[in-house]
């Protein structure tokens, strides 16, 4: 290690590491005490906000963390430490740990940050030792280029999904001492109750407190249909149509025995189908 | 809620769940035969008649298709709405006379120009009255009654049809997840983690490597699939779960506690293989794990009135109003149906105060003898 090395030259290196199973943690800081004898192991984080608190009291050289963390992850943990990197003016080493993620290692080689893949062995871990031991020793790297770096890291690991509306999957609904979770694809009709709606689902009903048209504002439009002032069905358990008197119709149902009205200004929908 | 509608004769708007258009009211076979029968039955009277043929052709005409219209109605009539209950058959049997009736009697009022009186009083016209309605029946008859026999034989094949198809769906998707066991189920990312937690153990000489590596081989031999199949047990799924629930542990040995309480009772019930551990895998993925401070599983079974339950709660994240639910759940619901039948159900509930409930319950079967 050169004496010209801008940081921890005097004390030696320092590091952190961050895995939310204790049993890696530990394994890594005894690979590292015989790798790197120089190099102080500042503490050990358990999650991602852990480590990035962490950072921030004791400033180590490298931070070596855990892709799969709870809460914050890896990646996220990653961005937050070298922001607070670049604004204090230093530089950071960053080395992610992960374990069998094809796409995550692909988006590390793309990157140029470190990587090891868990269960990863001593020689791996000593060619990465001996390059962050290279880089602390040179200048340090411009920060803002690692930022711009996690960035791109960020999007490839967690593609941004689309924005779709905020559609309900599941309704919550209390059923004597117990909230049910009904999954919205097995919802054969909802019916208003005054202030309540009448949830009917394959597996029973419940009354939910919420008006029909709340609810109906967050279901799929396409699925969902309004048959009468206080009905919603749910098209695929529609099994029948039967015109009745006046412009009115009814709605047989599979699996279920009673048949809902269908109002007047509603039965054009099932004219064409 | 619902306004009844009358029963009438008359072809009520009825819906199969592809609604009628036209070309469902006329079937060609039928209308032809009908014309060609109305034809020939006008050459066949016409000895008796002194009207010239081709008059008694449009009115045999005539009444053919008046006949065919009310049989095509009766045929359409869904079984709810056939008059007092009747039986189709036994429908047909008394509307087509009917219709025979009137139909000829709408044909001779067009031939007296309306004028009843002369249509009652001339002797001729009463017995050819008689005679062309009495035809009309006995041609109409025997042919609707053969043709409803014919119809009810294609609607049995069509039956038959659907239930062949239903249950290569069936078997199309039991060997789906018998793929699905071959290929995904030992998930790299858990097996390769798992590893490196046995790794660290070994390396350190820990007295807690031989259990570790234990429930590994716990894991990995129920997880994989077996060839013999043998008929699956609820005793070897929690030995899986166990097995797995005990891997977890000893990698998150400060944020994961675990018990398992399942009625003996349940221990030799058949089992879908890997239910249960969908089940514990999603609590502790999407439950336990993206807790910081993680959370407890608890895996509970009983007997309730004639039903199993079989339960995972914890007390993890719980599940968003918006969360996509995986395919998971959705294929396991259809596993446990195919498996138990139609009675199985896989529930899911918060749990109080927090975190997320779900559970299986299928009927029990019935002893078979009692003591």
């Amino acid at each position: 290690m050169s004496a010209l090395s801008p940081q921890g030259a005097a004390s030696g290196a320092s590091a952190l590491i961050a895995d939310d199973e204790p049993l890696l943690r530990e394994r890594l800081a005894q690979h590292l005490a015989r790798l790197w004898p120089g190099l102080r192991i500042v503490g050990q984080a358990r999650h991602g906000r852990e480590a990035v608190a962490l950072y921030e009291a004791e400033t180590p050289d490298v931070v070596f963390l855990d892709v799969h963390m709870p809460g914050l992850d890896g990646v996220g943990a990653a961005r937050a430490i070298a922001t607070g990197a670049a604004a204090a003016g230093r530089s950071v080493q960053l080395v992610f740990v992960t374990a069998f993620e094809q796409y995550a290692v692909q988006a590390f080689e793309q990157g140029a940050v470190d990587y090891l893949v868990k269960p990863f062995d001593e020689p791996r871990l000593a060619a990465t030792v001996q390059r962050l031991r290279a880089r602390l020793a040179d200048a340090p790297a411009g920060a803002s280029r690692l930022e711009q770096l996690l960035e791109q890291l960020a999007t490839r690991l967690h593609p941004p999904s689309a924005p779709a509306a905020p559609r309900l999957q599941w309704i919550k609904a209390s059923v004597g001492p117990v909230v049910k979770l009904i999954p919205v694809d097995e919802v054969i009709y909802c019916r208003s109750d005054e202030k309540y709606t009448q949830v009917v689902w394959t597996g029973g009903e419940a009354l939910i407190r919420r008006s029909l048209r709340d609810l109906q504002g967050e279901l799929d439009p396409e699925r969902f249909v309004q048959v009468h002032r206080s009905v919603l069905v749910a098209l695929p358990f529609v099994s029948q149509v039967v015109r009745g008197d006046s412009e009115t119709a009814e709605l047989h149902l599979r699996g279920r025995p009673e048949v809902l009205p269908v109002s007047r200004s509603y039965t054009h929908l099932f004219r064409q189908m | 809620m619902t306004s009844s509608p009358t029963p009438s004769a008359a072809p009520p708007g009825t819906e199969p769940p592809h609604p009628p258009r036209l070309r469902d009211w006329i079937n060609p076979p039928g209308l032809g035969l009908a014309i060609g029968v109305g034809l020939a039955a006008a050459v066949l009277i016409s000895p008796v008649f002194v009207t010239p043929v081709w008059v008694l052709m449009a009115r045999t005409l005539f009444i053919a298709l008046a006949l065919l219209a009310v049989y095509t109605a009766v045929e359409r009539c869904p079984e709810a709405r056939l008059p007092f209950g009747w039986p189709r058959w036994l429908t047909a049997l008394l509307a087509l006379p009917l219709a025979a009736v009137l139909a000829t009697l709408v044909v001779y009022l067009v031939a007296v120009r309306g004028d009843i009186v002369s249509l009652a009083t001339q002797a001729d016209r009463i017995s050819g009255f008689l005679i062309t309605a009495f035809a009309a029946t006995l041609f109409g008859l025997p042919i609707a009654l053969v043709a409803q026999v014919r119809a009810r034989e294609q609607g049995v094949r069509a039956e038959r049809l659907a239930f062949e198809l239903e249950r290569s769906r069936l078997e199309k998707q039991a060997l789906d997840a018998r793929l699905a066991l071959l290929t995904a189920q030992i998930q790299p990312h858990f097996l390769f983690n798992t590893l490196a937690n046995v790794q660290a153990l070994v390396e350190a000489g820990s007295p807690r490597a031989p259990a570790l590596l234990g429930s590994l081989i716990e894991y990995l031999r129920a997880a994989m699939p077996r060839l013999e199949a043998a008929e699956p047990r609820l005793a070897d799924e929690l030995k899986l779960v166990r097995a797995y629930l005990a891997l977890m542990k000893m990698r998150m040995p400060d944020r994961l506690d675990w018990a398992i309480d399942v009625d003996e009772a349940l221990a030799g019930q058949r089992f879908p293989p890997m239910a249960l551990l969908t089940l514990v895998e999603n609590a502790v993925r999407h439950g336990v794990d993206p807790m910081e401070d993680g959370g407890h599983i608890r895996v509970q079974g009983l007997v309730d009135a004639g039903r199993a339950r079989l339960s995972v709660l914890d007390n993890g994240a719980g599940m968003a109003e918006l969360a996509r639910p995986g395919t998971g759940l959705s294929n396991l619901r259809e596993r446990m149906t195919a498996f138990f039948g139609s009675a199985a159900r896989l529930e899911l509930s918060e749990n109080r105060p927090q975190g997320l409930r779900a559970e299986l319950s299928w009927p029990l079967p019935v002893p078979e003898s009692r003591p």
